[in-house]
């Protein structure tokens, strides 16, 4: 079956990025859980980051958790920032590279010539972009169960599948509107461009909607927003997951309607 | 639908948004069993028409079938007759020569894995070898091997011979005659004559994207040009041969006059030789590249 080998290949082709993003992200989980002992029992850093002002901690993600505790610990060094960021990364640059990139390289042209739907070759690699993004954010999830009893980050385990959820569909609307913009258009760099700049447009409308009321409407519109802060201390949005979810569909089915519109860029 | 032809266009145009006309107007039928070189020089639109039967790119009038079918709404079962060969082919660099046929034989519901080692054998590829390391030759071979490998009924293939050796660009000719004999088809472009003379039945010419000609090889050898020289005992005035007509004079130095003409005026020629002392007379009939020049030539006259 077609689709099926476009997806066994797209998993394939990435398996040494794979494990590049896969060591990376479990690397950082695992410093994060060396340093957490040294920070449990000093109560003053909670004072010292409930003294910054608050736009300062709203912009930072600090918001009202406690640094001290393993979930406030984790959620302001990893879930609020640095873990979206890597995803949104891994996930951008795979779903720019996977058809744009192929396209600009000219390595679409031949599969293409194959008797197969463009529509199943898009939807085919949006699927090895998810299976992608699962492997890495289950061995994040694995580094987390392994960290927590070593020192005493006491996670709860609901929350923390849901954060890790989270974080995993923000990577998947972003990757798949990476794609999607690739089927609309030629050209990688577009891709990266349109997904990068409505990921960043998105965070800081989530980090300063409060402040500057005239942003407050456009909150709707920021992916941040819907996958909210500090899951592991205050609960996981689910709805917000949801909406994530259906997004990531609407953006998959319009990748799939593009890519039939257009002609094939030659390089 | 056993009549319907292996390629049949209509009309077929392509217009790029950015106003340049790739193709106008092809009305092309190519039948079944047929060697048909597609020949043009570069950017005359081959390779623009080769997209569109693959419904790569999409036509903006007209329209093309493919044993029957439409390649517009009917592709993926048009595509399924077809073996495709890009002008400028990209694999993947990474994968080794074994696993990118076996990938690509995978996209393919059917594949007969005994056919493919046979054409692997055959052209002596290099399988276990990642391409990025692969030579432009050996790359080439991959890429008619997977043309080849399904047993297509129509083979598509943009200048197949490009980067081939005179072995294997031997051992690609006796495979698309072998393939013709079994009554399957091989559309081929290219830009040189020569190239395809020896194995197409017929040759379509276009050029800026409109067809100028199509013909048999052997009819457009006979309407060739034969180049002649004659060498005098001594110089002689060029210009009574220059009066004959469809007789032009490529160059006239002493006693060696060269000429060009058709079989027709060739009387007239030893005639007028004839009246002087003739040491030597060669006639030779004309490369084909230069009867395709000469289309060329006349095809400028009209614009």
């Amino acid at each position: 079956m077609a689709s099926t080998e476009l997806v066994r290949r797209g998993v394939l082709d990435r398996t040494r990025a794979l494990i590049g993003w896969s060591v990376v992200i479990a690397a950082y989980i695992a410093l994060l859980a060396a340093i957490f002992p040294s920070l449990e029992d000093s109560e003053n850093l909670d004072e010292l980051v409930q003294d910054y002002p608050e736009a300062l901690k709203d912009l930072l993600g600090f918001g009202d958790v406690l640094l001290s505790t393993g979930s406030g610990f984790m959620d302001t060094e990893l879930f609020n920032l640095m873990l979206p960021l890597l995803v949104l990364v891994l996930a951008i640059g795979s779903g720019s590279r996977t058809l744009a990139g192929e396209e600009e390289a000219g390595r679409l042209e031949l599969p293409l010539s194959y008797p197969l739907l463009r529509r199943d070759a898009v939807l085919a690699k949006s699927v090895s972009l998810a299976l992608e993004l699962i492997v890495v954010m289950a061995i994040a999830f694995a580094a987390f169960a392994l960290a927590d009893p070593l020192v005493g980050l006491d996670l709860d385990f609901e929350r923390l599948s849901g954060g890790v959820l989270g974080v995993t569909l923000l990577g998947l609307l972003h990757g798949w509107l990476a794609i999607a913009v690739g089927a609309a258009r030629p050209g990688r760099a577009l891709a990266i461009a349109v997904s990068a700049g409505v990921a960043a447009v998105g965070y800081l409308v989530n980090g300063l909607h409060e402040l500057a009321s005239w942003l407050d409407p456009f909150r709707f519109l920021s992916s941040f927003w819907w996958l909210g802060q500090s899951p592991l201390s205050t609960g996981v949005q689910y709805d917000g997951c949801l909406v994530l979810a259906l997004a990531s569909a609407v953006v998959l089915v319009a990748a799939a309607l593009l890519i039939e519109r257009r002609d094939l860029e030659v390089p | 639908m056993a009549d319907t032809p292996a390629i049949e266009t209509r009309g077929l145009s392509k217009t790029y948004p950015n106003g340049v006309r790739a193709l106008v107007d092809l009305d092309l039928r190519v039948e079944r069993g047929e060697i048909f070189g597609y020949l043009g020089p570069n950017g005359a639109g081959k390779s623009t028409t080769i997209r569109l039967l693959l419904d790569l790119i999409r036509p903006s009038a007209g329209g093309a079938r493919v044993h029957g079918l439409d390649t517009r709404t009917q592709g993926v079962q048009a595509r399924r007759h077809i073996g495709y060969l890009q002008g400028d082919l990209r694999l993947s660099d990474r994968l080794t020569g074994r696993e990118q046929l076996d990938s690509l034989a995978r996209l393919r519901a059917r594949v007969d894995t005994g056919l493919r080692d046979q054409l692997v054998e055959r052209f002596a590829c290099v399988l276990d070898r990642p391409i990025r390391e692969l030579s432009k030759g050996n790359r080439q071979k991959l890429g008619i091997v997977q043309a080849f490998m399904h047993r297509p009924d129509l083979l598509i293939l943009d200048e197949p011979t490009g980067g081939l050796d005179p072995l294997n660009q031997g051992e690609f000719r006796s495979l698309a005659r072998e393939t013709a004999a079994d009554g399957r088809t091989v559309f081929l472009s290219s830009h040189s004559l020569d190239e395809v003379q020896h194995i197409a039945h017929r040759v379509g010419i276009i050029r800026s994207g409109r067809l100028i000609d199509v013909d048999s090889v052997d009819s457009l050898r006979e309407r060739s040009l034969r180049r002649i020289t004659i060498r005098f005992a001594r110089a002689v005035d060029p210009a009574p041969f220059a009066a004959l007509e469809a007789v032009r004079i490529e160059s006239a130095e002493g006693a060696v006059i060269r000429l060009s003409a058709p079989e027709p005026a060739i009387d007239g020629i030893v005639k007028a030789a004839a009246r002087h002392q003739v040491v030597d007379l060669v006639s030779e009939p004309a490369d084909l590249e230069e009867i395709f020049l000469e289309l060329y030539r006349e095809d400028d006259g009209l614009h």
